[in-house]
């Protein structure tokens, strides 16, 4: 055994390093904290300032003013709570399956599931694009779903083959001796213990479809404008209105924030079970 | 998204609606003298627009959708069409795409035929691509249509001029300006003034200038350009220099020629200037921040659009509010000064309907109005000034004038020359191919700035890549 | 059960995916209408011998690698640490969160103007302050590749973090136990125990972090727009440019079908390295 006071020492500079790291990590975080209670004219100030009179009034422009955020937080939400429910819903029982029944050709699929989340979305404009409005689905929230759809589903099956994988057999197993049907030994026995895999599946679902740019921009519109796309209105062909994208850009993160908060203690527990598998495509 | 939740079809505004978009637009209409006189009726003032002989409601009923960018005057435009559906019983509908974006968007609407977005926020540079597809309406049908304009209400060519050439294609014109800019020399003039120092007349004395303020110690940049890789980005600015330089992009058999030895000059002027005195970061700014550097006292002189206004002289914004002076762009060896055309353009989606096609042009002969164009300006309640308004008699006008002339020195008079004398409608070639041409050119040029090749090879390089898309490949 | 996963995947992949190579194979550029139609391997063979291809492929090789391989390091080391701090790593755990929501174009914005630029953003000015000295992060070339990089593995290091982490937490403490006793330094622990249990998790972290370094997008385009000139292009953003600023589109179209083969080609590697773990 070691004496004490190396372990305090060494207990001491564990605490600097992580303290370092911790600042790396939110420094961009807080630059923008702090931005959003700056003026305009004291953001650019070299050397930065660290006194200021906070101002609260860009978060007031951001949700009050003509070109307020909130309907486009409004849309986001819908269109990222639509996609998570439908994907988490088609999803479960497909990863499911592939995880356990033995279907002929199971590793084909598998890998076709990896492959369609790896097309670059930059090829996929142009087909969607023709796609949605052949059926009349541009600017419209079943259209841009459906599209968010098509990458969240294969990440959110891939994600939980493996937790399916790594549940044991066995009590499902027990469940069909006592003639439950397939569909029975999933709802009341496989589910519940998948409970942590699939609340971190719905928080990067959600995640992706929350931040998505590329495709928003061209398949929504007038009347489905996402806040990603609404961020713009700060960084405009006149200025770039720092205080107040700082602003917006925080308020647009909350939401998430909450949901991943909240769901903490979920996700370390499905990440123990199984394992995460990628937050999507930047 | 103010245009968001109106209710469809009705275009009388009830009172309840009233309020509500008065909010939007921050009260301003309502709070309006010419307001009152109508405010008994519908309470907004149309008779402005119904002394046009034409019958605006000839498109009743229609639906515009038109594509704009997130901008002040853009805001203005969306918070008064109320007044427009109320003048025409035709619906708009406001797409705001961010600047980066609304090109692609345009051009994936306008190739596929779907004829989703009636008008946009075009850039000029593309008016030639939109022209070789027939992707847009030749404007002259709709201009010299006694049913669908009123001439001698509309005024058309009281538009600048360099604007609506820079709107033609082959002699036929495809968008209708709404805003502009043009480049200007923006300086410090308390600088300029405790040194002694003129606003430069030549390119040489840009140079002699910047070297005079330069001092990089104390923050202070003599002379600055935006070097940000882009078709309208660094590729706004290059060819005005090329220009000065005498340089012109075509040869005499008409072959596109972008190496020839005045552009060589020009760019190594651009280089070796950037490099001598402007910030490091430069090379990959974009205006919005050399306008931000500048407001923070930092750039001596810089050459960018005269609407940087909007951030310079605004007192929340800027710290040398009252110090700033403005001029034309200095000549070149060739005895030239080249200033930008730019100008935002609405043309008329061909793949429309007849009366959707007519909708459309009614609403961009609202919008480019001497009226709305006031409205939307001086007579604009709310924040935003517009600094590009399109018809010069407007410029000249005291009520205009007090609204944008505190910007500086010198700002309207170097503003107006610029665009009255120093604009060459082929400051940059205007073809079809202008998009992968200005990207190819933008690439080369921010190369150039950053070291990476010397401008001669550049140029070389450039020439193989610009002569292959030329012929499509 | 698998039914409708497979179909609603089908309908909205493989239809795009048939039409995106369809595209390739054709003459669309929209500065030369008239000139289109049906033109084979020709894109293809234009790319083989076009220069900027093969320098955002590189670049792509490169950015893919390194990202990847900083996010493990750093990822594991990170997790290593925080392991041995119970009480402290709720902060952590927040924390890792903040990096991965925050928009990517704004991440790019950010770190482009009010971080990295020189004379004016806040690292330039720590770097003075420490005497570093003042550095054109996103101007020089090389810095600007060193930049993105690090901008990308800033991003996403809290991800890898919080998967190992978790993967760590549920390794047998009784293995380490019977190693404290045996001596073994801290170093071979981690060498001859950890590591080995831990592969299964590193392929699949691996994978992941590989398919998404392959499709970054927003944030390079915002930080420096693939530039200075072409130093930070990677294979995405070529394929935007082509199609979208020179309206090339199928020239573009096969400029996504080539990647979209790479990418399977190694997924496809992993995924059989995946199964062997």
């Amino acid at each position: 055994m070691r004496p004490r006071t190396g372990g305090a020492l060494r207990n001491a500079l564990l605490m600097t390093v992580a303290a370092l790291l911790l600042l790396v990590w939110t420094v961009p975080i807080l630059l923008a904290v702090v931005t959003s209670l700056k003026n305009e004219k004291e953001v650019l100030a070299y050397p930065p300032t660290l006194v200021f009179e906070p101002t609260l009034k860009n978060y007031a422009a951001v949700l009050t003013d003509a070109t307020s955020i909130l309907p486009n937080l409004t849309s986001s939400l819908i269109i990222a709570l639509a996609t998570t429910m439908l994907t988490i819903l088609i999803a479960v029982p497909a990863a499911y399956a592939i995880a356990r029944l033995r279907l002929p050709g199971k590793q084909p699929v598998g890998f076709y599931v990896l492959a369609t989340q790896l097309v670059p979305p930059i090829g996929l404009i142009i087909p969607y694009f023709l796609i949605l409005n052949r059926i009349g689905w541009m600017d419209s929230y079943q259209g841009l779903v459906v599209i968010y759809i098509t990458f969240s589903l294969p990440f959110a099956i891939w994600l939980l083959v493996s937790y399916f994988e790594d549940i044991p057999r066995e009590m499902e197993e027990a469940a069909l001796l006592d003639r439950a049907s397939r569909w029975q030994a999933f709802w009341h026995v496989v589910l519940p213990q998948a409970r942590g895999a699939i609340a971190v599946t719905v928080i990067f679902v959600f995640l992706n479809s929350w931040n998505e740019f590329l495709f928003a921009v061209v398949l929504g519109g007038a009347t489905v404008k996402p806040v990603t796309v609404a961020m713009y209105n700060y960084i405009n062909t006149e200025q770039t209105q720092w205080a107040q994208l700082s602003a917006a850009a925080l308020l647009a993160m909350l939401p998430v924030i909450l949901l991943g908060v909240l769901a903490q203690k979920h996700i370390v527990k499905g990440l123990t079970t199984g394992a995460v598998k990628g937050v999507g495509r930047r | 998204m103010s245009t968001k939740d109106k209710p469809p079809g009705t275009p009388d505004l009830s009172r309840r609606k009233a309020l509500k978009q008065g909010a939007v637009a921050g009260a301003a209409v309502l709070a309006a003298p010419w307001v009152a006189r109508f405010a008994h009726a519908q309470g907004m003032d149309l008779g402005a627009y119904q002394s046009a002989k034409i019958n605006w409601r000839l498109a009743e009923g229609q639906t515009v959708n038109a594509a704009v960018i997130p901008a002040s005057y853009f805001e203005n435009l969306i918070a008064l069409a109320p007044e427009f559906e109320a003048l025409t019983g035709i619906k708009v509908r406001f797409d705001k795409v961010p600047p980066g974006q609304i090109r692609q968007k345009v051009v994936l609407d306008l190739s596929s035929k779907t004829g989703n977005i009636s008008t946009h926020a075009g850039d000029p540079m593309y008016l030639p691509l939109y022209a070789a597809n027939k992707w847009a309406e030749p404007l002259e049908n709709y201009l010299n249509d006694p049913k669908l304009t009123d001439k001698a209400w509309f005024k058309y060519d009281d538009i600048f001029e360099a604007w609506r050439k820079a709107n033609m294609v082959d002699g036929k014109t495809y968008g209708i300006p709404y805003d502009g800019e043009m480049t200007v020399q923006t300086y410090r003039k308390d600088l300029y003034d405790a040194k002694g120092l003129k606003p430069a007349e030549t390119l040489d004395q840009i140079v002699s200038n910047a070297k005079a303020l330069h001092d990089p110690d104390k923050r202070m940049w003599g002379f600055c350009l935006r070097g940000m890789p882009g078709a309208g980005q660094n590729m706004y600015i290059y060819p005005s220099i090329l220009g000065a330089y005498g340089g012109k992009w075509f040869d005499a058999g008409g072959k596109i020629r972008v190496n020839s030895p005045e552009a060589v000059a020009a760019l190594d002027w651009y280089v070796t200037q950037n490099n001598a005195f402007a910030p490091k970061a430069a090379q990959n700014w974009n205006w919005p921040d050399i306008a931000d550097a500048f407001a923070q006292g930092t750039i001596g002189c810089y050459i960018d659009g005269h609407s940087a206004a909007t951030v310079i002289a605004n007192p929340e914004r800027s710290k040398v509010v009252g110090k700033i002076g403005f001029a034309r762009w200095p000549k070149g060896p060739s005895g030239r000064r080249v200033s930008s055309i730019w100008n935002w353009a609405m043309p008329i989606n061909s793949a429309l309907p007849e009366k959707a096609r007519q909708a459309t042009w009614l609403f961009i002969q609202w919008a480019a109005s001497e009226e709305t164009q006031a409205r939307t300006s001086y007579k604009f309640k709310g924040p935003g000034k517009r600094y590009g308004v399109n018809r010069l008699a407007m410029w000249k006008s005291g009520a205009y004038n007090k609204t944008i002339g505190d910007a500086g020195a010198n700002f309207l008079q170097a503003s107006l020359d610029s665009l009255g004398q120093d604009t060459d409608v082929d400051w940059r070639p205007r073809v079809p191919q202008w998009p992968a041409i200005g990207e190819t050119m933008a690439k080369i040029v921010q190369a150039s700035l950053v070291g990476q090749i010397k401008p001669k090879a550049a140029l070389d390089d450039a020439q193989t890549q610009v002569e292959r898309i030329m012929r499509g490949g | 059960m698998l039914a409708p996963g497979l179909l609603v995947l089908v309908a909205t992949t493989t239809f795009p995916l048939l039409y995106l190579f369809w595209q390739s194979t054709q003459n669309i550029n929209l500065a030369m209408p008239g000139m289109g139609g049906y033109i084979g391997a020709e894109n293809y063979v234009r790319m083989w011998e076009d220069r900027r291809f093969w320098a955002a492929l590189s670049f792509t090789s490169v950015y893919t690698v390194v990202t990847v391989a900083l996010q493990l390091v750093f990822g594991m080391a990170m997790a290593m640490l925080i392991l041995r701090i119970p009480r402290a790593q709720w902060a952590f755990r927040v924390a890792a969160i903040l990096p991965i929501v925050l928009a990517p174009v704004v991440v790019g914005l950010f770190w482009r103007t009010l971080m990295l630029t020189p004379d004016f953003g806040i690292v330039d000015y720590a770097s003075r302050s420490l005497g570093l000295g003042s550095h054109n992060w996103l101007g020089d070339p090389d810095l600007a590749r060193f930049s993105v990089i690090a901008i990308h593995t800033w991003q996403w290091t809290p991800f890898v973090f919080l998967y190992l982490l978790a993967a760590l937490a549920a390794l047998p403490e009784d293995l380490y136990e019977a190693a404290k006793i045996d001596r073994a330094n801290a170093w071979r622990r981690f060498v001859h125990i950890t590591l080995p249990l831990l592969r299964p998790a590193i392929v699949v972290v691996v994978i992941l972090r590989m398919t998404v370094a392959l499709s970054a997008f927003a944030a390079i385009y915002a930080a420096t727009g693939g530039g200075p000139g072409t130093s930070t292009e990677i294979i995405n953003l070529y394929a935007y440019r082509v199609s979208f600023a020179e309206l090339s589109l199928g020239y573009g179209a096969a400029a996504a079908v080539v990647l979209l083969v790479i990418t399977m080609v190694v997924a496809g590697l992993l995924f059989r390295l995946r199964r062997a773990a």
